[in-house]
């Protein structure tokens, strides 16, 4: 060849290069995503709900807490941690080297490194972050009615009002961040309250009355939301004019009567999700996430009995002993013991092997125990009796008791258990707000209006549930096939009263009260709300001083607990976050007071 | 030993003063050098001026251009004559006839080279005469070899102080007359040292030569082309092959350890895990792994290549070297070149087989079965227990085992052990069978090793046969190995088949095209190392009083609730033997290249690979364990993808005068594509491994799949200029455009450096023992951008069935919801290392010692890292921004030397130090640290990556002794109620007798989170390796060494054992026999207790830091090669057999199993290391090993 030839060859080699790698070639889309042009639009933005909705769970992929924090249960929504835990109602369980950042917890030695505190603040914020992704994006959209418009906005705000509202009791003082908001490292120096009660206002002012999704937010549960808020804020006469309105008139969200149900146990039974109780409730689902339980409960998967248990994993989340003697009742009266109920402690199977023999207790009882508490020797659900020790992982440090809300039915476990990762999941709902929730917060109301009667029939009629023998727990036809269903024995010496008429009147207020927190404190047992209510009510330091040292004269977990007033109130600001909000060499987020 | 003449030659040309000579090399012709017929040689053509250069010298330009070699006797034809060459196009033969004729040197063509000799020397006896030839009755006569025995042809003989000489024949003998017996004969030979040995009336002397060692005219491969070492002006690193190849294992990467300085290789024992590989320290926050060029083409792994393969390999360290990789350098650069055919065809075989054998004893100090009750009962009584009951070991003062495990405490004879009550379908389906199982399992009263119940002894063995040769129509490499390593592990193996077609034609003379290609097919189940939760982890957790298997033989295991939550770490991995991996790689190139004139060539090149795999996994259900997963499942997963570098260079190599120029420009696109497509289903009716797969489970099912792409152009150019071969200068530059950035797209990457030979000044011509020294200098910008993922620039919306479906509608049934899943960083850029590089090579006493030895720094600006940000923004994921800064510096050292104790005994010894000192100097505007690895603490962290501090340091409280006395504990808290004014404060947390007692680091009285300090660092002072060669007739012998030194591990395995609350699992000696009692203060562990305490285990402290520093005899082997003259009639040219040793022993003062941790999978983090949580130790290998070649 010649040697143009060699030349043409080597100009056209590079032209073909040059011509191949022109700028397109450069251009590379993101693959599996979509741009915000994609989603701003009617189902877009429904999408976009949808998500911020399904951070209600604060779960991620993988048994992650959402936010990328750390493992789900750090993140629970059903605060098992630090509203249930942190308030007495349970004890750590499982064993001392598990999740041993529990334990500060537990008995309020935390420090802001904490990776608890850390987790559920990413997984809340991630709440807030999609709710105003769905408001930032809706106001772009075009497509969008004016009524699905003000719904899905509606939606939106009660969403980050409960957020915020999670925030708000753990932490106090949090930095606001809106759909507006650009620069996120802002200061928390604002108290929320306003901004939590405004878009509950907006929520309960602009939702439909019922959703063609049961588990869609309506107006009444935004209206009891708003209440609770204000419960939270003392204004005790916004809350009853809203309860006032809310408890007569207020629909589920299939449009459901707002009423207890008739068996206690119901509230905790997926196959009856849709059930007249339900004002907020957090959906979840098996078996969905072939990956893991990311639907089903992942935030409470460790909370399931140990050893020789079906359940396997993990022994966590055991009611105290502490809690467990607050449901014994007069024999006489069928009323609590409210303030003495550990001198008639409910006799319990510590140190007893599961080989050897034990009765249980025969004194009366208030019946919600046995919904709430698995105690040996009786019907834990369809699942046999309750074998004690056997079941659990270190009897001495966590008790002898096992928890029961949170458990699947083995007659339904096929739809109800989630067994896709190494610990149970569930579809048993998280109960956000439940009408008897709402009974005793109005009740609350009444008698801090001093309309004791009112609050006395509050509570009565939610006792009248409890002692309705329809909902009771009893003994197994066959204790050896659990399974074959229960006799009309009774499983324990039930015994449970309403409060005879003109009780609270005659009493007076702080009796009233007393009598009201008691009942809330057996009613909501193990359901997450003790800690936040010890704090609101301003007693968290007594009572929590008085549970450390029953409970930890019996258990090794808490016997160093010691709440410090004017600090514990409140968890620390995660220490990464303050780390992380340097600007400049100042740092914007403000610890809270006593930790350092 | 091609290569060796010439260097050799090109040596001996360096020597010559060249002032005088001018030089102009017009042309380039490339060829085959070997079995080229005479004609064929004589006809090549090549152009050359020279004005009054050495006779030598010009040989040697004409070597390099043509490619033939001259052997020759330099007094004899008196090289060191002037001549003047003007040829332009002339053929070889012309040359010999034309320009030497008149000098009366005559040439000969033999085989593959040219001989030259003096036209009178009439005594010239061609080679393979009848040496019994009367006329020659005073002929000596004899064979010259090599010292490994091989015969040299044409090496000139001479008879000292006459012109006559002769040259050897095809099988190394000659014949020369001697005029009288006192004569001595002179034998030279190129790449080989001369010698001189007297007749003394000897009618037969045989003569043995010595190579010669110096490596200056190497031919070293870098960037885009090839650069002789005694041009090298950057930071490069020659891996001598030979001494690579011989440990025992199937990656290159884990061989490179310790034979290169500058890189340091971290890895584990398991077969086919990949170890980490650090050019000068760590670069990024990400991906630290450097960028592997394969004859040409850029790749990022290769785990797959065939070591055998490898002709050479070359480690790029600066940015000198480097930069020419522009954006994919900034992690250094590893060039690797394959073998090419040349010469007659030659089949090679390579083979070995061994046996692999873990370490014997009891590596964990695990405890018996007995012991472990009474350090249950030694806990219980230090946390206060005095009424003694356990379900296991029964009510009293001390505990006593038990006959049976399950039923929990049973004694021999208990109705409840009744062989008949039990019942357990170790494959159930459903959770009804589960419910109703009735065990019975004994107690194993020995104690189970469970260490050598899942480590046994395994075999390795690599069987590798090359097919190769050329001539000057081209050349062909074929070659096919298998390799197979069980791991000692049971149920992990490396299976690994691969085959390679290198070729090469040459279309005409100007044209030549090829392929260099390799296909392999890899299978290698592993297991995620350095994690408390795989089979090793689990092994030494569960307890020794549980045996393998129960009464039925089903698994036996920690069920019941009293053993800890340990799994049966047999169980684990038996359960994984029928799951499969396979990936298939195709991987190389196919160029042309053409010159297109006289100094210019045109190389186009098409390279890349395409891959894919797959693996199938069946999870069976457990029944156990304490907590055991109960469904059964399969997962199946696959990826598949691409990628291709289309490089066309254009490049120049033209000298004039003492100016010699090499430059080159050039394009390259790049493009990526890759996916991944999975699957996974529960609730199998049959776990026969025929009938599982995706469709046949009963659900939920799940699929997945995943893509990616990028892409990469880039302009190229490079010069390096020499002038009088003592002052050295290169510089390069790219500009690289990367599909990844949105508006910073393109980004230049310059290098300069300079080298200056200080040995060609005057001033040193007279210090002999100096051959060579050049010192050298570079400045220039490495880039990165490989941790950036495709997205990075959008801010974008997904949906995840775990983050963002919901029941909305209640019931089991999820709706697919959006959520912002990335946010976009638009104006990301190029990540800039800056980095200097000052270093020198010097060759010493005539090639017997070589020191290379470098110093840099680097600056890493504009590190590409995805910081977190504060949780307020939200959890999509972090895009790159150009936020974070680093340094690092450090020496690289290498060391050679050889030396010829007597004429059967020769050593070598080649040393390499490592070092490098990094610092994070700013991670992001918001924070000053992050911390990776919380393992089983309270969330608290083991490493803080701070600015100030390098990647990898351990962070916590540093323990000083235990609170011996109340009255100490007593005096602590008065102190730190003093400092808070606090009557209720407490010195430090669960301050307790016989506890740890923290360092009051910042002396504010009290132990708060603030007291937390560096522990430790993961990252050593230094790194070797050493190799120590020996030959003592046909004996060989070799040793390699590697050590590092001034690091720590975190020990997290003594977390498990050392601690009786961590869990109940098995625990340590230690933990019964050296913990804190009242009567043993001076201890190591603290007090055993039955809860956990911040004072104790629940809080990372120093008590789990340890030195790890270590030495290792990697390798030593011992070979033998046989009598080739014999051999050489089968038609064997060689046979050597060897048996070799690995990991024969290692010396440290770390008490894990072993010192070499690496990356955990537990993080996955480049940049969290040196955390033992169970490692797969490198085993002891035995093998034995045959090289054959015919």
């Amino acid at each position: 060849m010649k040697r143009s030839t060699y030349i043409l060859l080597t100009v056209l080699v590079f032209t073909a290069q040059f011509f191949y790698s022109c700028k397109k070639a450069l251009e590379q889309p993101p693959l599996g995503s979509l741009s915000e042009e994609i989603v701003a639009n009617k189902n877009g933005v429904n999408g976009l709900l949808i998500g911020a909705y399904a951070a209600l769970d604060g779960t991620g992929d993988n048994g992650t807490s959402l936010g990328g924090g750390g493992d789900a249960f750090q993140a629970s929504p059903s605060n098992w941690v630090f509203g249930s835990i942190a308030g007495g109602d349970a004890s750590k369980g499982s064993d001392g080297s598990d999740q041993p950042a529990i334990d500060p917890i537990a008995n309020f030695y935390a420090d802001a490194n904490n990776v608890y505190f850390n987790s559920k603040w990413k997984a809340l914020y991630e709440g807030v972050s999609r709710t105003n992704n769905v408001l930032r994006l809706l106001a772009k959209a075009t497509d969008i009615s004016a009524e699905d418009e003000k719904s899905i906005g509606a939606q939106a705000r009660f969403l980050r009002a409960h957020y915020y509202f999670e925030l708000k009791k753990m932490w106090n003082m949090i930095p606001l961040i809106d759909e507006t908001t650009t620069n996120f490292n802002q200061p928390n120096d604002k108290d929320l309250w306003v901004e939590i009660t405004a878009d509950l206002k907006y929520a309960y002012d602009n939702l439909p009355e019922t959703q063609s999704e049961i588990g869609r937010v309506n107006k009444w549960a935004a209206g009891a939301y708003l209440a609770k808020a204000y419960l939270y804020q003392h204004k005790f006469a916004d809350a009853k004019a809203l309860y006032d309105v809310v408890i007569p008139n207020g629909v589920t969200s299939s449009g459901k009567k707002y009423d207890l149900n008739t068996s206690f146990e119901d509230n905790f039974l997926p196959s009856k999700e849709d059930n007249p109780e339900v004002v907020f409730t957090i959906e979840m689902a098996a078996n969905v996430d072939p990956s893991g339980p990311s639907n089903a409960n992942n935030g409470d998967f460790l909370n399931f009995p140990y050893g020789s248990s079906p359940f396997g994993c993990c022994g966590f989340f055991q009611p105290s002993i502490d809690l467990v003697n607050h449901f014994r009742t007069n024999a006489a009266t069928g009323l609590p013991y409210l303030t003495a109920y550990n001198d008639f402690a409910i006799k319990n199977d510590m140190g007893v092997k599961g080989s050897d023999a034990f009765t249980p207790d025969d004194g009366t009882l208030d019946p919600r125990l046995d919904w709430t508490a698995g105690r040996r020797g009786v019907p834990y659900l369809d699942w046999g009796n309750y074998p004690g020790e056997p079941w659990i992982r270190d009897q001495t440090y966590g008790g002898p008791y096992g928890p029961k809300k949170n458990i699947y039915w083995q007659a339904t476990a096929a739809t109800d258990a989630d067994l896709t990762s190494w610990a149970p999941g569930s579809s048993i709902n998280y109960l956000v707000i439940r009408f008897a929730d709402v009974l005793l917060m109005a009740a609350e109301c009444e008698a801090q209006a001093g309309s004791l009667a009112a609050a006395e029939a509050y509570v009565n009629r939610v006792r009248a549930r409890a002692a309705n023998k329809a909902g009771w727990v009893y003994k197994y036809k066959d204790d050896t096939n659990p399974l074959s269903g229960f006799s009309d024995t009774p499983a324990a010496n039930y015994k449970i009263n309403t409060y005879p008429s003109g009780d609270f009147d005659s009493q007076g207020k702080d009796y009233s009260l007393t009598a009201i927190y008691y009942e809330r404190k057996i009613e909501l047992a193990m359901e997450g709300h003790r800690f936040f209510d010890l704090v609101r009510w301003g007693i968290a330091a007594k009572e929590l001083a008085a549970y450390f040292a029953y409970q930890g004269s019996l258990t090794s977990d808490v016997k160093r607990g010691a709440f410090t007033t004017g600090k514990n109130e409140y968890y620390p600001i995660p220490q990464r976050q303050i780390d992380l909000s340097l600007s400049g060499s100042t740092k914007t987020l403000k610890q809270n007071p006593g930790y350092n | 030993m091609k290569k060796k003449r010439f260097v050799a030659l090109i040596k001996t040309a360096m020597r010559v003063s060249m002032t005088q000579i001018f030089i102009g090399i017009l042309f380039t012709c490339s060829s085959f050098a070997k079995n080229v017929r005479g004609q064929e040689i004589l006809n090549k053509e090549f152009s050359i001026t020279v004005k009054q250069g050495k006779i030598k010298q010009v040989l040697t330009e004409i070597q390099n251009l043509t490619k033939v070699n001259f052997i020759y006797s330099s007094t004899i034809i008196r090289a060191e004559r002037k001549i003047s060459v003007n040829a332009a196009h002339k053929r070889l033969g012309q040359f010999l006839e034309e320009t030497l004729g008149p000098l009366n040197i005559y040439y000969k063509v033999e085989d593959n080279h040219i001989l030259l000799y003096e036209k009178e020397d009439q005594v010239m006896i061609p080679a393979g005469n009848d040496l019994n030839d009367p006329y020659l009755q005073s002929a000596v006569k004899g064979k010259v070899t090599s010292e490994k025995g091989e015969p040299l042809p044409g090496v000139s003989v001479n008879v000292k102080g006459t012109r006559i000489g002769t040259t050897t024949d095809n099988n190394g003998n000659y014949s020369i007359n001697a005029p009288e017996a006192s004569a001595v004969l002179v034998f030279s030979y190129i790449g080989f040292i001369s010698k001189e040995i007297p007749v003394n009336g000897q009618t037969i002397l045989n003569a043995q030569l010595q190579e010669e060692q110096t490596s200056l005219g190497e031919v070293v491969v870098v960037g885009y082309g090839t650069q002789r070492k005694k041009d090298l002006t950057s930071a490069v690193s020659v891996v001598n092959v030979g001494d690579l190849i011989k440990q025992p294992t199937a990656s290159v990467n884990n061989l490179l350890q310790g034979q290169a300085s500058g890189v340091t290789v971290l890895g584990s024992g398991q077969p086919g895990e990949e170890p980490q590989v650090r050019i000068r320290g760590v670069n990024t926050f990400g991906n630290n792994n450097p960028l592997y060029v394969v004859d040409g083409v850029p790749t990022q792994s290769i785990s797959d290549l065939n070591p055998n393969d490898i002709e050479s390999m070359q480690v790029l360290k600066d940015a000198g070297s480097a930069s020419i990789y522009g954006s994919r350098a900034s992690n250094g650069v590893i060039v690797i070149t394959t073998k090419k055919g040349k010469g007659k065809v030659q089949v090679a075989y390579d083979a070995y087989y061994g046996t692999q054998r873990p370490k014997g004893g009891n590596v964990w100090n695990i405890l018996t079965p007995q012991e472990m009750a009474n350090l249950k009962h030694l806990a219980e009584a230090n946390s206060g227990v005095t009424d003694f009951s356990d379900p296991l070991y029964g009510d009293g003062a001390s505990y006593v085992l038990p006959d049976y495990i399950l039923p929990e405490g049973a004694k021999e004879g208990d109705l409840s052990t009744n062989p008949a009550l039990y019942n357990l379908q170790p494959l159930y389906t459903s959770s009804d069978q589960y419910n109703n199982f009735y065990r019975i399992t004994k107690a194993n009263k020995e104690g189970t090793d469970w260490y050598h119940q899942i480590f046994k002894p395994a075999p390795i063995t690599s069987q590798n046969v090359a097919v190769s040769g050329g001539s000057d129509q081209g050349s062909y490499l074929f070659s096919a190995n298998y390799f197979n390593q069980q791991g000692t592990l049971i149920d992990t193996y490396l299976k690994r088949y691969t085959i390679r077609s290198n070729s090469q034609y040459n279309v005409s003379k100007h044209i030549r095209v090829g392929e260099n290609m390799a296909y392999s097919i890899t299978n290698n189940p592993q297991i995620g190392g350095l994690s408390g939760d795989n089979a090793i982890g689990h092994a030494f957790r569960e307890q020794p009083i549980i045996p393998v298997r129960d009464i039925f033989g089903n698994y036996a295991g920690s069920y019941g609730g009293n053993l800890g939550d340990a799994y049966n770490p047999v169980a684990m991995l038996e359960r994984t033997k029928n799951n499969k991996t396979a990936d298939n790689r195709l991987f190389g190139n196919v160029f042309a290249e053409a010159d297109v004139t006289s100094f210019l060539t045109l190389r186009t090149q098409f390279g890349g690979e395409s891959y894919s795999g797959a693996s199938h996994s069946f999870t069976y259900p457990m029944y156990e364990n304490s907590e055991n997963t109960t469904v059964n499942s399969y997962a199946e997963s696959s990826y598949t993808g691409y990628n291709y570098t289309w490089t066309n260079t254009l490049s120049f190599n033209k000298a004039f005068n003492k100016h010699r120029i090499k430059a080159l420009v050039g394009s390259e696109y790049f493009k990526e594509h890759s996916s991944t497509l999975g699957g996974s289903n529960y609730g199998y009716f049959s776990f026969d491994p025929n009938y599982t797969n995706l469709s046949t489970g009963s659900g939920p099912k799940d699929t997945y799949s995943s893509a990616s792409a990028d892409a990469l152009f880039s302009l190229i150019g490079r010069v390096d200029y020499s002038y009088d071969d003592k002052y050295l200068l290169g510089a390069t530059i790219r500009r690289d455009g990367s599909s990844k950035f949105l508006q910073n797209v393109y980004g230049w990457f310059p290098a300069v450096s300079a080298g200056w030979r200080l040995s060609q000044e005057k001033f040193l011509h007279d210090v002999k023992w100096i051959t060579d020294l050049k010192i050298r200098g570079g400045y220039g910008i490495m880039g990165n951008q490989l941790n950036v993922s495709g997205g990075n620039s959008f801010t974008t919306f997904g949906s995840s069935i775990g983050s963002s479906y919901y029941a909305i509608g209640g019931g089991n049934t999820v709706v697919s919801g959006f959520y912002q899943n990335q946010t976009g960083n638009p104006g990301a850029r190029w990540e800039k290392n800056i980095n200097s590089n000052f270093g020198f090579d010097a060759t010493l006493f005539g090639g017997h010692i070589d020191v290379s030895a470098d110093y840099y720094r680097k600056n890493i600006k504009d590190l590409l890292y995805n910081p977190e940000v504060i949780g307020t923004a939200g959890a999509a994921t972090v895009p790159y921004v150009n936020i974070a800064q680093m340094k690092n510096d450090g020496f690289d050292i290498s060391l050679s030397g050889n030396t010829k104790v007597s004429p059967d005994l020769k050593l070598t010894a080649t040393a390499t130090v490592t070092t490098y000192h990094n610092v994070i100097q700013k991670i992001s505007s918001d924070a000053s640290y992050y911390e990776v690895d919380s393992r089983r603490f309270d969330g608290s962290n083991i490493i803080r990556n701070a600015v100030g501090h390098s990647v990898s340091q351990f962070f916590g409280y540093k323990t000083d002794g235990f609170w011996n006395s109340q009255a100490e504990i007593d005096a602590a808290n008065a102190k730190a109620q003093k400092a808070t004014g606090d009557a209720s404060a407490v010195y430090q947390t669960d301050i307790g007798l016989g506890r740890f007692k923290y360092e009051d680091t910042n002396g504010d009285g009290r132990i708060t989170a603030d007291d937390r300090t560096f522990l430790g660092n993961a990252n050593p002072t230094f790194s070797y390796g050493l190799n120590l060669g020996a030959t003592y007739k046909r004996w060989d012998i070799s040793l390699f060494f590697y050590g590092v030194q001034g690091n720590s591990i975190w020990n997290q395995v003594k977390w498990w054992t050392d601690y009786y609350p961590s869990f109940g699992g098995a625990k340590s000696k230690t933990a019964l026999y050296d913990s804190w009692t009242p009567t043993h203060m001076n201890a190591s562990a603290p007090i055993q207790e039955t809860a956990n305490s911040f004072s104790t285990n629940a809080v990372p402290n120093s008590y789990f830091v340890e030195n790890g520093s270590y030495m290792r005899l990697k390798n030593a082997q011992v070979g033998y090669t046989f009598n080739s003259a014999r051999l050489l009639k089968a038609g064997i040219s060689k046979l050597r057999v060897y048996v070799s040793g690995a990991n024969l022993f290692t010396i440290t003062k770390y008490s894990g199993v072993d010192p070499e941790i690496g990356t955990s999978s537990e993080t996955g983090s480049q940049t969290a290391y040196g955390v033992d949580d169970g490692s797969y130790p490198s085993q002891r290998t035995f093998l034995l090993g045959l090289n054959l070649t015919f």
